[in-house]
């Protein structure tokens, strides 16, 4: 073997370790996060179209035809890092088998996911404007006007008493009552550069909460404000993590 | 010289016939419709990734939507029903059926079909376009047109040979789906009163602004809030019914339990389904009565009657519906949003801002046979 050679074979060597080191996958430093929410009442995943649960304050059953809200402005965190999703707009909806609605997010830069922060909810800047963003969209059924913004929660049902049956329609929006919910993330939900987050949404909560509400009494919310506060301040602690 | 006038003509059949040959040959090549304009208030759309909108399928398309040779007995073109001065609609309750009589429900208005509900008829049993537009071709009673024949015919004619050939290849059922279906995906109304008055080009009147801000607010007698609630279904810029999901399907109370129509149901086999229909658009409404998806109403006063005090009560009514009333604490025998008499000659007035006559004259849009091409 000639000198020449084998400085080229040491060379190659050399470039071999180099290659190897910057090339190499280090452990993933993004992770994919997955958060299913589930719609329940009392415990037990949602039921629609029945007369089965009861008006948490006064007399007869009400069933649910539609309950959906919507999410924004979610932000993952991990320490004293966090990543914002851009333009983060979900429309929650549950008319499905498993009740649930899911949010999948590929490659967040984030190694782990310690934190989740959102609105329930719509920011006031997006809920003033007409432009379709993520699921925002002034032609859909969450639009009022577009004087008025979004709804942020809908809950459309009736009400059974003693076979009277009488329309409960509770429509929360204004922007001062978009309500932030932060939950905590368990280390063990997270392996192999994938987050799993479960989220439990108690409707009852809704009803059922620092005010108690009968539905015959009340049987709708709209636009007057100290209602929909009332009903806000009932929302903003639904959700909650579920392990 | 003879010989030189023989050379010549030699030379130009062989030009010809070369450019006859090259344009058989050459696979299709579609111009591209890219920058159609629409108004960004109506907005997200999409259009198949196999059926991209093109001037020559649109050509095609339109061909198609006028030419009786769609039918069995070369009588009835979709035109039939759906006439370009009516928003394409036909004027009647209900369309005339092949064998006599009627068929079940009213012919729809054809616009803006780019954006509401992804599902078509009034059960919305069709999920595109193209699925749509073979249907009433096939129909025993529309067009009762066996779609082999069809296509054996299209394939006789020359210039079909042709419009095909541009735009897609061969003459097939899937390609005449296509063509109809860029064609209808055009039909675009954006230039009505009201559509002036969102771009900021003219004021509404005050009888057509209260009937404007009437049909754009649910009551709340709470705040003192009169409405006439027509939001909660017919969206506020496209005055269709909602895309997401099934959320474009409702009942409006026309019927009782009992004699409620299938609807929806028919198509999703859910109960809570029953006696759902399709939301339909308001645009150009004032020039597509009668009204109702079995054409019951004659009149838009007709129509503001219904929902004013003509509320029929069943199951699955719109809560919103039910709900909806500017009166709450006057007893009545009626439902509905009791409203006063000059708010329903208003709200009325606002639904004319919503004809479009440039849309309904447009000649791209009119019949391809008669003069315009
Ligand atoms: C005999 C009359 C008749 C003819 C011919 C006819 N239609 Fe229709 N069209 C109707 C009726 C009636 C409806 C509503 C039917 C239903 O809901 O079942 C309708 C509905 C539609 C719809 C649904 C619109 C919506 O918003 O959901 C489309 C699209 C349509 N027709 C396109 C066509 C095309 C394309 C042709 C020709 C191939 C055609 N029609 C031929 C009567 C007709
Ligand atoms: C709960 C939902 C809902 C509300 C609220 C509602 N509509 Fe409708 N509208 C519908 C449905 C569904 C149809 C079709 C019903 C059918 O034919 O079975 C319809 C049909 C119509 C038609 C007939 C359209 C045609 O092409 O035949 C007109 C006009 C109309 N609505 C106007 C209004 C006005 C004006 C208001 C407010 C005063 C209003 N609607 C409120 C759901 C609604």
């Amino acid at each position: 073997m000639s000198r020449l050679q084998a400085m080229s074979g040491f060379g190659l060597l050399v470039l071999l370790a180099i290659g190897w080191i910057v090339f190499v996958p280090g452990p993933k430093r993004t992770t994919d996060v997955t958060v299913t929410l589930r719609a329940t009442m009392n415990g037990a995943p949602l039921t629609f179209d029945q007369f089965m649960y009861d008006n948490p304050a006064g007399p007869g059953a009400f069933r649910v035809r539609d309950f959906r809200f919507y999410l924004s402005n979610l932000v993952l965190t991990s320490g004293d890092e966090e990543f914002v999703e851009p333009d983060s707009y979900y429309l929650a909806r549950f008319d499905n088998a498993d009740r649930s609605y899911v949010i999948t997010l590929s490659d967040v830069p984030l190694r782990r996911i310690e934190g989740l922060r959102f609105l329930i909810g719509v920011d006031p800047d997006a809920n003033g404007s007409i432009l379709a963003r993520g699921d925002l969209d002034p032609n859909s059924q969450m639009a009022w006007n577009w004087e008025v913004g979004y709804k942020f929660v809908l809950f459309e049902g009736a009400l059974d008493v003693d076979g009277a049956i009488s329309p409960l329609v509770y429509h929360v929006g204004f922007s001062e009552n978009a309500r932030e919910v932060s939950v905590l993330v368990p280390a063990d939900m997270t392996r192999a550069g994938e987050t799993q987050i479960n989220l439990d949404v108690d409707l009852a909560k809704l009803f059922d909460n620092a005010a108690l509400i009968d539905m015959q009494a009340l049987p709708t919310v709209k636009f007057d404000r100290t209602d929909a506060r009332m009903l806000a301040d009932n929302y903003a602690d639904m959700i909650s993590a579920s392990y | 010289m003879p010989r030189v006038i023989v050379l010549l003509a030699a030379a130009a059949i062989l030009v010809a016939a070369g450019w006859l040959i090259r344009d058989f040959i050459r696979d299709p090549v579609a111009t591209p419709i890219a920058d159609f304009s629409a108004p960004f208030v109506f907005g997200r759309f999409a259009v198949p990734p196999d059926n991209p909108l093109t001037q020559e399928g649109f050509a095609l398309g339109r061909h198609l939507f006028y030419d009786p040779i769609l039918s069995a007995n070369n009588e009835v073109s979709c035109a039939t029903c759906h006439i370009q001065a009516m928003a394409f609609t036909d004027g009647r309750s209900r369309s005339p059926a092949l064998s006599g009589g009627e068929l079940e429900f009213s012919a729809m208005s054809l616009v803006n079909l780019l954006w509401g509900q992804e599902r078509f008829f009034w059960d919305g049993r069709a999920t595109s376009l193209e699925e749509q537009a073979l249907m009433p071709i096939q129909h025993p009673e529309e067009m009762g047109q066996d779609i082999d024949v069809l296509v054996a015919e299209l394939s006789s004619s020359s210039s079909y040979r042709r419009m095909f050939r541009r735009a897609y290849g061969e003459v097939s059922a899937d390609n005449i789906a296509r063509a109809l279906a860029s064609f209808m995906r055009m039909l675009i109304s954006d230039n009505s009163k009201y559509d002036k008055y969102l771009r900021g080009e003219v004021r509404l009147n005050a009888q057509e602004e209260h009937g404007r801000k009437l049909f754009m607010a649910h009551p709340d007698t709470k705040v003192s809030l009169r409405g006439g609630n027509c939001i909660d279904c017919h969206s506020q810029f496209l005055t269709s019914g909602f895309r997401d999901a099934l959320d474009g399907f409702s009942n409006n109370g026309l019927d009782p339990e009992d004699t409620l129509a299938p609807g929806l149901m028919a198509v999703t086999g859910n109960p809570a389904h029953k006696g759902f229909f399709k939301v339909p658009t308001l645009r150009n409404i004032a020039v597509t009565a009668p009204y109702m998806h079995d054409g019951r109403f004659e009149t838009l006063r007709d129509v503001m009657n219904h929902y004013n005090d003509g509320i029929v009560v069943s199951d699955t009514l719109s809560p919103l519906i039910l709900e909806a009333d500017n009166a709450p604490d006057t007893p009545s025998d009626t439902v509905g949003l009791r409203m006063t008499p000059e708010e329903i000659d208003a709200i009325i007035a606002f639904l004319h801002t919503l004809t479009d006559e440039v849309f309904l004259t447009d000649p791209a849009f009119s019949n391809p046979f008669e003069g315009g091409s």
